[in-house]
């Protein structure tokens, strides 16, 4: 019922809220002939061909991803269907880089990419959010999130990639900080030392966040944000490690794990992985875990990839590591403490898939005794709505939270949850917003800092 | 006449149907080779096979076909079905392969009232496609001109199909459908591996290709920067 109130409130009142973002000065050669130069080396060099070749011969034009996109549900928007946006780009690739398609051209004339195409692309490729949701539906097995992030991929070689995020990316290559925050190494030493205060001061108990360990098992990677943004997520994760006793680390010369490559770049990609796999060397980490955040999971399993030599390490997510914890017993969550509704989001790079999809709700059932689900959900789930990095995008915020995060604000309704869970980074802030923006109730909330409500820790204190 | 609807169902049907199963194996293969030279190229080639079978039999089988959509689902599978079935089956096709390469499945064909109402179930669901993509606005705006065609065309050996078993014509009216619903049946054959309807063989490896696509290549970011002449330098 709520659901249909924001839907009517959307389609009656409120206008789509252009989706423009800003870009840093573009260089003002042909940008035509740039494109396909850049295309065609990326076609020489990388596997997206093979792609390309298969969609352009089997498209069946039938509509059902339509069905399914969460941006095309809240703009009706005929641009905004997935076939059609992919198809931006697939008659590019079949009017120039196609046998077929060049020889048609030659005698038939058709199609020829213009300015006023690439100004197109431009925008419709960061209206899609990479969910990949539409993959689940298409009959013919065209992954629209790939074609986003070559298309993306291609933009970003023509300085056509949101500012904001080539500016994070920037700092954290060829910057002092290293990393997407620009945190300085010693603001993380003082963060860190606050949140080790703020939990000896709530359970009399020493919980550190280990620096530099070496031979550590993990070497711990958060999006780094979560050190401005998220000390609660950090606290539940330190006392989950600290009260199983694992052997963990983070290292002071690289602990971002944010990689903005997965949304818009391949080069971008494997040098943010370059610097992980350094810091991994370093410390002789055996292996990497990461910290709530699902593009970083996903980014980090490219890890094999890019290292260099064989001997690349296990990625691990903290949600698999806690849940084997909670499944060992290693670590007890008291199931009386939370008994407000809880809810949980899957976050499309770690769910799509189906890849962590049980182990959440386990631990979470584990100690909810009022969890339900959200429909759909696990590999079906919705985009928050700021995925492939448009949370970071500060100046499309009103699209973001009244278009592309509108079904996700209806499926929240839906639940009636007081928590609503959701381990990741990015979704964390979409979600948050999204709530605020359209004045819906409940609470945003990490899996660890729902955790570290009702975690029994040996030796605390008690409280009330 | 005579001579032309001699010619439809000996050299020419012969050199269709050979361009049809020679350009489908060409694809197919074509396909093949993209996806194992992706995979020769990437360094991680682990593709996630559980994901990649479920949607690929997901949609071949079909059970994934109904989650969404399900009334054009169910049509458009009775029309593949039709398609399929019908032109393989019909006892006077058995034949017609018989004669003309020397193979045939006489014995399990259909023949009389199954063959004419599974034609005009193929028909039937052939029709309701076409309205159904011109009549949803979201269809209307991404078909391109051969998604309203192939049905059209589709639909053309069918038809006359059914009327030359079906209806009691002259003679001359039955050799003009004949020779149309021959000719037409040609065409389709050429057609099939230049157009969208090569998804019949290419179909079940989409999902693998996307997979494979996603493994990348190690070097293949720095080597574009080096072809672009932008080595070196900083975003
Ligand atoms: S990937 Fe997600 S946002 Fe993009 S077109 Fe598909 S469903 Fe829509
Ligand atoms: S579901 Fe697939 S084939 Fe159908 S319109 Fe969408 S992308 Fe095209």
């Amino acid at each position: 019922m709520v659901a249909e109130k924001i839907k009517t409130k959307q389609k009656s009142t409120v206008k789509i809220p252009e989706m423009k973002y800003n870009i840093e000065k573009t260089p003002d050669s042909d940008r035509v002939t740039q494109f396909l130069n850049i295309f065609a080396a990326i076609l020489k060099e990388s596997n997206y061909r093979a792609a390309l070749d298969q969609y352009t011969k089997v498209s069946a034009k039938c509509a059902r991803c339509t069905t399914v996109c969460h941006v095309y549900h809240a703009t009706q928007d005929v641009r905004d269907i997935p076939c059609y946006r992919s198809e931006l780009l697939l008659s590019v690739y079949r009017r120039y880089f196609s046998f077929e398609g060049s020889l048609y051209a030659r005698i038939f004339g058709g199609f020829e990419l213009t300015e006023e195409h690439i100004s197109k692309m431009q925008y419709s490729f960061w209206n899609c959010t990479a969910c990949r949701k539409c993959l689940l539906e298409c009959p013919s097995g065209i992954d629209h999130g790939l074609i986003t992030h070559l298309t993306r991929y291609i933009l970003s070689e023509m300085k056509l990639t949101p500012r904001a995020l080539v500016i994070s990316t920037r700092e954290q290559l060829f910057g002092l900080t290293e990393n997407t925050s620009a945190i300085p190494l010693i603001a993380l030493k003082n963060s860190i030392e606050f949140l080790e205060e703020e939990l000896f001061e709530a359970f009399g108990v020493n919980i550190k966040f280990p620096l530099d360990v070496e031979d550590a098992e993990y070497i711990f990677f958060a999006p780094v944000s979560d050190y401005l943004m998220e000390a609660e997520t950090l606290m539940g994760i330190a006392t989950v490690l600290h009260t199983a006793g694992v052997s963990w680390t983070i290292g002071s010369k690289y602990f971002d794990a944010i990689n903005y490559g997965l949304f818009y770049s391949d080069l971008v990609l494997g040098r943010v992985l370059n610097k992980m796999e350094e810091e991994v060397k370093r410390l002789r980490a055996k292996k990497v875990l990461i910290g709530e955040c699902g593009h970083a999971t996903r980014s980090a399993t490219f890890l094999k990839t890019f290292w260099h030599g064989d001997d690349n390490p296990e990625i691990v997510n903290i949600l698999q590591l806690t849940h084997k914890l909670v499944m060992e017993g290693k670590i007890k969550i008291d199931p009386d403490k939370i008994k407000e509704k809880v809810t949980y989001h899957d976050p499309c790079n770690i769910a799509r898939q189906n890849w962590i999809v049980k182990e959440p709700r386990e631990i979470l059932k584990s100690f909810c005794r009022n969890y339900v689900e959200m429909y759909p959900g696990g590999a079906d789930n919705y985009c928050c709505g700021g995925g492939s990095g448009l949370v970071s995008i500060d100046e499309i915020r009103k699209y973001r939270t009244t278009i592309a995060g509108q079904k996700k604000a209806e499926q929240i309704q839906q639940t009636g949850a007081h928590y609503i869970v959701a381990p990741c980074a990015n979704c964390k802030k979409q979600i948050r917003e999204t709530l605020t923006d359209n004045n819906l109730d409940g609470e945003l909330i990490g899996l660890h800092d729902l955790i570290l409500k009702a975690i029994v820790i040996k030796g605390a204190k008690q409280d009330g | 006449m005579d001579s032309l609807l001699e010619f439809a169902k000996g050299p020419l049907f012969r050199f269709s149907f050979a361009v049809m199963i020679l350009g489908l194996i060409r694809v197919f293969i074509l396909s093949l080779i993209n996806g194992f030279e992706a995979k020769s190229k990437a360094k991680d080639k682990v593709i996630p096979k559980n994901f990649v079978t479920k949607l690929t039999l997901g949609f071949i089988l079909p059970i994934r076909a109904f989650r969404v959509k399900p009334v054009y689902s169910f049509i458009s599978i009775l029309f593949h079905i039709g398609l399929l079935l019908t032109p393989i089956l019909l006892f006077d096709h058995a034949l017609l392969f018989d004669n003309s390469i020397g193979f045939s499945w006489l014995n399990i064909s259909l023949s009389g009232t199954i063959a004419s109402n599974l034609t005009l179930f193929t028909i039937s669901a052939g029709i309701l496609l076409i309205i159904l993509r011109i009549s949803d606005k979201k269809s209307r705006f991404i078909s391109r001109k051969q998604d309203f065609l192939w049905p059209l065309l589709l639909l053309v050996p069918f038809i006359t199909g059914y009327v030359c078993g079906n209806v009691v014509i002259s003679p001359l009216t039955y050799k003009t459908f004949l020779t149309i619903h021959i000719l037409s049946g040609d065409l389709i054959f050429i057609l099939i591996p230049l157009t969208k309807i090569a998804h019949c063989v290419l179909l079940p490896i989409s999902q693998w290709i996307t997979a494979r696509a996603w493994k990348f290549v190690p070097e293949a970011g720095e080597n574009i920067e080096k072809i672009l002449g932008k080595e070196g330098q900083k975003l």
